[in-house]
């Protein structure tokens, strides 16, 4: 029988973890119509600020905006970056999340030795949409990383905090990402 | 909408999604080119993951919530604060709906603070997410809400989520 995932885990060693930001990321490219459109239809949200010039401009946003909680799926796969779907045709059972970084945001992974992951739910501040035209910039970090002791035994929490922001510096949102590791 | 006619216990808002099939989940997918195959792929998302069906996204479904509660302080107030947890999945054939009712409303700073319970609630009932909003709405005669939205840093402790939340 293989050794528990709690007993291989080293709680002084995550807790070197707290704190640890990473690299600021850009998102993929300025926010364009075609972006807010076909994600406005995709969560079927027929609000006029996303879509309609006339009635933007004598908004408080006074131009096109994006949803207030888009700017977490701003950041897509760089033209000149591997293809993520190679993953797929190397192996039959890979689930096609190669690439896939929407909630680290640049942040290293945490070693640690427990395989099934949960969202443990969210905390988010807004403050601006991100508006036709503009860049978003996000920082992630460490906010906790503590072991715990549940039902179904010990689990990994980590709560990931990243900003959000223009690349003017404009704060847009922050996003507290419980992730539960068993 | 008016801070002073709101009385705690209202349902504040309800949004109907109808349906949610494979396309809707399809479309989410590729507007944010999102290729997890436990979102079109039935046989993976049931065979291989062991999944109830075609799971619809978590991100999807964060967006229908804060639609909800910004429709609902709409046009005057603003959504400052939400926060919520998956309490069970949805898979494609589930109608949802997101609904939001008052659970508290207090003043501080010159504006008017609403706290919302919100959930997203399946055809037979179930609540599959919920938590909590904090709004912020300008008072009769007061400030408009200033946007870009500034928090001052008192209220992060004098308005905060039920215990619940």
């Amino acid at each position: 029988m293989s050794e528990p995932a709690q007993a291989k885990a080293d709680p002084a060693a995550l807790a070197a973890w707290v704190g640890r930001e990473g690299e600021p990321k850009r998102s993929t490219a300025t926010l364009d119509r075609e972006t807010i459109r076909r994600f406005v239809q995709a969560i079927m949200d027929r609000d006029p600020v996303y879509f309609d010039d006339t009635h933007a401009a004598t908004s408080r946003y006074q131009t096109l905006v994006a949803p207030p909680l888009f700017p977490v799926h701003a950041f897509r796969t760089a033209a000149d970056a591997p293809d993520p779907l190679v993953s797929v045709q190397l192996d039959p059972n890979a689930d096609a999340t190669a690439g896939n970084d929407g909630v680290y945001f640049g942040l290293p992974p945490i070693e640690h030795p427990f395989i099934r992951l949960l969202n443990g739910g969210n905390e988010i501040e807004f403050y601006r949409c991100l508006a036709l035209g503009e860049r978003c910039v996000a920082r992630a970090r460490y906010a906790n990383v503590q072991l715990k002791e549940g039902r179904s035994g010990t689990m990994l929490m980590v709560d990931i905090e990243t900003e959000f922001r223009t690349e003017a510096g404009d704060l847009l949102l922050i996003n507290r990402q419980t992730l539960i590791w068993r | 909408m008016n801070f002073e006619s709101l009385q705690v216990g209202q349902r504040l808002h309800q949004i109907d999604k109808g349906v949610i099939t494979t396309a809707h989940i399809m479309r989410w997918s590729a507007a944010v080119e999102n290729f997890h195959r436990i979102h079109y792929d039935a046989p993976f998302a049931i065979q291989h993951d062991g999944l109830p069906g075609v799971l619809i996204n978590g991100s999807w479904k964060q967006h229908v919530l804060v639609q909800l509660v910004k429709d609902a302080l709409a046009p005057s107030g603003w959504l400052w604060r939400l926060k919520f947890r998956y309490r069970k999945m949805d898979v494609a054939g589930d109608a949802l709906r997101a609904i939001a009712d008052m659970v508290e409303k207090r003043e501080a700073g010159g504006f008017g603070f609403v706290t919302l319970k919100i959930a997203l609630i399946d055809q037979l009932d179930r609540v599959s997410t919920e938590g909590h909003a904090i709004g912020v709405l300008p008072l009769a005669g007061g400030p408009p809400v200033p946007y870009p939205f500034r928090a001052d840093p008192a209220w992060s402790t004098q308005i905060g989520f039920p215990q619940d939340a």
